[in-house]
């Protein structure tokens, strides 16, 4: 028996992708080359961490400027990583600003455009977050694209006061201006996934693919019996069937990898469930980014700490008593910002475990750390006033050098954010001529 | 809905917005045209002269001109929307979708703009109403106007259910699938957000797989899909011929083509020739149809006529059994579909209280436990809701029964066909053992909940006093009265506040130490400000009249020192103390209550958000439920029965066309 064609035609595949690709502002967005000529051998990695509800503004912004500046107490626990971070101060979200206080800063942080207020007809971005367009630029090179994870299901109901779904509220990675792309929230589900990408069993390949162009076929079918509108649905399927074709392709044996693991993943390290406390679930999942990331298995990465409007309660914390949405509306009272600052304090101290883990990973001279930007950042600074100006943001990690890490840098007043975003595509080898509101990339960060 | 703004004036709801073919996002910008420049879409219509005015119209026609003209009209109107030609409710009406587009402005707050010259609530809204209503009289008057013909992936629970179904296995397949978001009306089953991520094919993969090797390993359940296996008589080809032809039209919920026949038979050859093992072979191919698009998909025949047509046997079989069962059509809806006689009112009547019935109590539970978790919000409960460690009495036995009193109550007035007003007051509920306690509830009681007669109905009965309701509507350390009066706006009456202007901070009411007499205070304090009392006046009151409940419902004569002061007020200006008052307080509005709850289930059946053509079926289940006591069932059978159920709107012309060049197109890749 022959075996059967895995690598069908593409172009329905490639039609779908481009699709959305093929209105004139986006195609700025394109990345210009790939991977510039660098003398780094090892793969630049991107994650992004949001987290929801601002900080505690008086106590976020570090003192003094460029390399000769003073951790801000929320901030302190990076001290560690002063050399590894950078801080940039002033940077706004204008997208963001118009419509409600939540859910536009949440799906418009990694896109920096305006969302529709929509309950869900035309629900839209109106835009593709950056860490999609640097997964683009690399889809071929990882067995997954990139990685989405969450500890929050998708909140749920509409939320008919201010008129906007809450799926808004639950995505910050969209692929395509009108998907937002479905986050992992089980680590133990996370692990399974990456294990057997590492692992791949070479017997399945031959059943695998018969399914798969059975699936393909009938997809086919369907699509042409469909109106036009509707086509979209069928090829977002297409293009995910296809996306899990080409990875068995790589990561099959018989047929000769094209991709093969940086690190072994031992099945003992399989997490629990899912743990019911909410720090051992952040630890957990951070983890499976690091060991992603150590791996190979993806270059890019989002995480939400929490969804929008999220109200974890942090009691856990000593001196904290209630959720974390309810502090954010501290109303200056001392009282609430002692807490709300501490909450804030805990997720730096989490984004620093990270720090930590990806450091203790050795590749070659450098660490995974070295090779990676790992960006954390909330849409709001103040949970008071629901403001996108002035955002708190940390960029840690010299993605393999081309980052000058180890300052705190004070731009002007309303210096988009998205010229951050320029920033660090050009330095993740996927550099855009213009990203959303963008007017250039940001001065003294890249080397 | 397909249509597009320049091509079709579809109306659409106040709460929902014109759908836009998802690849293509120059649409979005087209509906803002069509609405910043009105006479784009008003051109093709003839103006209807004015007739004199009744007081009324005169009165609304009036608030246009004192809210609206000083910036929507003259030589440079903002936003290039000139008002000033609606002088009368035809014009309106003549352009509807316009008018959509602006009440949803009015009724989100954002027009009249903070700055201008703002209309006193019942101003507003008395407008809203007045448009609104007139908008649908129109609309109702001018033909059937359904949906279009549905087209969406399974929900993960009906994923679940469906797999759960078709092998006959007791095991959650979807249970690893991704969360899904929610829209239209607010549930996870709209086809607007059921979004399809790159991960959706490996999960669907993995799932299939582990519920084929789930069913093979129950012989129970191989029965009832493993109908031949090869023997001396039977070659293995014949055999999974059998198997084929049983399974795909269970699977796909239709009848099959001999093609597709062949296909998966095609399928299992190659498996076989692969590796020369029946099991090995059908189970790929049982496997391979659980990822197939056709089981995934529901996926309506297109209607390419103008006309809207009433949908097939087999898809009305598959919206009948995906409403009322959240699963795939039984074997019996199957045969009632192939005989072409399930639209058939005396048949379709037959076929609705058969599911209704014993035998299918469980999938219609999950029904109930679907529709009211969403409703309700309950569905938090655990999740995103979870009690702070202060407030004492909360663990897994207590959660379970709070979760399921509103699932088992609301379930037994639907099978039952009860009245939809015992959600409001009712003198029984559903216990645990656990929850019996919280309540103080007397009787034998266990882990499952059971029904109880309540002797006290001044605490208990109806969904206002439910332990889950109370909790999700409270801050998880503290009750909040303007929670809960939103929650009653929101939920029960269907007339959610706008929201607060920006940049105004939330009144914190959540710090430790604040009686509930001080709170009472500070909320009047903030009522002063008119740009609070606007909305406060009508959300505060409301949920004063729970303040006899605590974080987790339990009853409370004091708090924090203070007699409880539950005394309050509804939005009209009925006055009340306590809830069992508040309770007869909503009764008072019993038909805007049924009618919001109509609304809901009516989005619910049809998984999409509703439009203005839909509120004509909503209005006539809502005066058949008036005429017959509110009895549940005419709510599920006039659904079953109404336009937007029983038909498909037919694609716009431009639309079919275009399928139609791109079916050429793709041809060539097969």
């Amino acid at each position: 028996m022959t075996r059967p064609s895995i690598a069908l035609s593409r172009r329905t595949f490639l039609k779908g992708a481009g699709a959305a690709l093929a209105l004139p502002w986006l195609e700025a967005m394109l990345p210009q080359r790939l991977a510039a000529a660098s003398t780094n051998p090892h793969p630049i990695r991107l994650a992004a961490l949001f987290m929801p509800n601002g900080v505690r503004e008086d106590q976020w912004t570090p003192t003094g400027q460029g390399s000769k500046f003073a951790l801000s107490p929320i901030l302190k626990p990076l001290e560690a990583f002063k050399n590894d971070i950078l801080v940039p101060t002033n940077l706004w979200n204008q997208g963001s600003d118009y419509g409600d206080g939540h859910y536009v800063k949440t799906s418009g942080f990694l896109t920096c455009t305006t969302i529709n207020k929509s309950l869900g007809y035309d629900l839209n971005s109106n835009g593709i977050s950056m860490d999609q367009i640097a997964a683009r630029s690399i889809a071929q090179k990882t067995p997954l694209p990139s990685l989405e994870l969450a500890i929050d299901p998708v909140t749920i109901g509409v939320d008919t006061n201010v008129g906007y779904t809450r799926v808004y509220g639950s995505h910050i990675a969209w692929n395509k201006p009108t998907r937002p792309l479905a986050r992992e929230i089980n680590p133990r589900l996370v692990f399974e996934r990456l294990f057997r990408i590492n692992n791949p069993s070479s017997t399945n390949t031959i059943s695998d693919s018969l399914l798969l162009d059975r699936v393909l076929a009938d997809a086919k079918q369907l699509r042409r019996r469909v109106g036009a509108s509707d086509k979209a649905r069928i090829d977002d399927y297409l293009e995910s069937v296809r996306a899990l074709e080409r990875r068995i392709e790589q990561t099959s044996q018989s047929g000769g990898p094209s991709w093969s693991p940086r690190g072994e993943i031992s099945p003992e390290s399989k997490p629990e469930r899912r743990p019911d406390e909410h720090p051992e679930r952040v630890r957990l999942m951070l983890d499976m980014i690091a060991l992603a990331f150590q791996t190979d298995s993806t270059r890019v990465c989002t995480f939400m700490f929490g969804n929008a409007v999220s109200n974890t309660n942090f009691s856990f914390l000593e001196g904290v008593k209630g959720g974390h949405h309810s502090l954010s509306h501290h109303e200056r009272k001392e009282e609430n910002l002692t807490q709300y600052q501490r909450i804030g304090q805990w997720h730096i101290e989490q984004y620093s475990y990270l720090l930590n883990k990806l450091k203790n990973f050795k590749e070659g001279e450098s660490t995974v750390l070295d090779n990676s930007m790992i960006l954390f950042g909330s849409g709001l600074r103040d949970g008071n006033k629901h403001s996108p100006h002035n955002l708190p943001l940390v960029l840690a990690g010299r993605a393999g050098g081309r980052i000058n890490t180890g300052q705190h840098l004070v731009y002007d007043k309303d210096t988009p954010l998205s010229n951050l975003y320029c920033s660090i595509l050009d330095a993740f080898g996927a550099s855009v001529e213009r990203f959303a509101d963008s007017t250039g990339k940001l001065k003294g960060i890249l080397s | 809905m397909k249509s597009t703004a320049t091509t079709s004036p579809q109306i659409i709801t106040n709460r929902s917005r014109l759908a836009c073919p998802s690849l293509d996002s120059l649409c979005g910008i087209v509906v803002i045209l069509a609405v910043l420049a009105p006479d784009l879409t008003a051109s093709s219509r003839e103006i209807p002269k004015s007739n004199p005015k009744k007081p009324t119209e005169y009165r609304e026609v009036e608030f246009i001109k004192r809210y609206c003209l000083e910036c929507h009209s003259g030589k440079n109107p903002k936003a290039s929307l000139d008002l000033s030609r609606f002088d009368s409710i035809e014009r309106i009406v003549s352009e509807a979708l316009l008018w959509d587009k602006i009440l949803i402005q009015i009724v989100e707050g954002d027009m009249p703009p903070e700055e201008a010259d703002i209309p006193a609530l019942d101003e507003r809204s008395n407008f809203l109403n007045w448009v609104e209503s007139s908008l649908q009289k129109a609309a109702c008057q001018s033909g059937p106007h359904p949906g279009p013909a549905v087209l969406r992936r399974l929900n993960r629970a009906e994923y679940s259910a469906s797999v759960r179904d078709l092998l006959d296995i007791h095991f959650d397949a979807g249970e690893a699938l991704p969360a899904d978001g929610s829209g239209g009306e607010g549930f996870d089953n709209a086809t607007e957000t059921l979004f399809i991520s790159p991960i959706h094919a490996e999960k669907y993969m993995d799932a299939a797989r582990v519920a084929i090797e789930y069913a093979f390993a129950d012989t129970r359940s191989l029965r009832r899909f493993l109908v031949a296996e090869p023997d001396e008589k039977t070659p293995p080809e014949v055999a999974a011929r059998r198997v084929i032809e049983a399974f795909l039209p269970r699977a796909f919920r239709r009848s099959i083509r001999e093609s597709e026949i062949l296909e998966y038979l095609a399928l299992f050859h190659a498996a076989y020739e692969a590796d020369p093992s029946f099991t090995v072979a059908i189970r790929l191919t049982l496997q391979t149809v659980l990822v197939s698009p056709k089981f995934l998909f529901i996926a309506e025949e297109p209607n390419f006529d103008v006309k809207p047509h009433k949908v097939t046997d087999h898809e009305l079989a598959s919206r009948l059994s995906y409403f009322l069962w959240g699963s795939l059509p039984d074997d019996a809806l199957l045969e009632a579909a192939n005989e072409g006689n399930l639209s058939d009112p005396t048949i379709l009547q037959e076929q609705f209280k058969r599911m209704l019935g014993k035998q299918n109590s469980r999938k219609v539970r999950d029904f109930s436990q679907n529709f009211v978790e969403q409703w309700l919000g309950t569905r938090a409960l655990g999740r995103e809701f979870k009690p702070d460690k202060s407030i004492r009495g909360y663990d897994s036995e207590l959660e379970g029964g709070m979760k399921y009193e509103p699932v088992f109550f609301f379930n037994e007035i639907l099978t039952k066909n009860g009245s939809l007003l015992d959600l409001i007051k009712a003198d029984y509920t559903y216990a645990n053992r656990r929850l019996a306690r919280h309540y103080r509830i007397k009787g034998e009681f266990r882990e499952q909940p059971k029904r109880v007669e309540l002797t006290d109905e001044n605490r208990r009965g109806g969904l206002l006093s439910m332990a889950a309701v109370l909790a999700v509507s409270s801050y998880p350390h503290r009750t909040s009265p303007v929670l809960r009066g939103k929650w009653i706006l929101e939920t029960i009456l269907g007339d959610p506040p706008p929201p607060p202007p920006p940049n105004v901070p939330e009144l914190q009411e959540s710090e430790s130490g604040v009686s509930s007499e001080s709170l009472r205070e500070r909320l009047e304090l903030h009522r002063q400000d008119t740009a609070c009392a606007q909305c406060h006046d009508r959300i505060d009151p409301l949920g004063f009249g729970l303040e006899n409940y605590g974080v987790l419902g339990r009853w409370r004569d004091k708090y924090e020192g203070h007699p409880v002061d539950a005394r309050g007020a509804l939005p009209d200006g009925t006055t009340f103390s306590g809830p069992a008052e508040l309770k007869l307080a909503l009764l008072g509005r019993k038909d805007q209550f049924v009618r919001h709850l109509t609304k809901k289930m009516l989005g619910y059946a049809l998984g999409r958000g509703l439009t203005y053509y839909d509120y004509c079926a909503v209005n006539s289940i809502v005066d058949k439920l008036r005429a017959n006591d509110y009895r549940s069932h005419n709510l599920l059978f006039g659904i079953i029965q109404s336009v937007p159920f029983r038909f498909k709107a037919g694609i716009a012309p431009d639309e079919a066309e275009h399928a139609t060049t791109l079916n050429q197109d793709e041809s060539i890749h097969d």
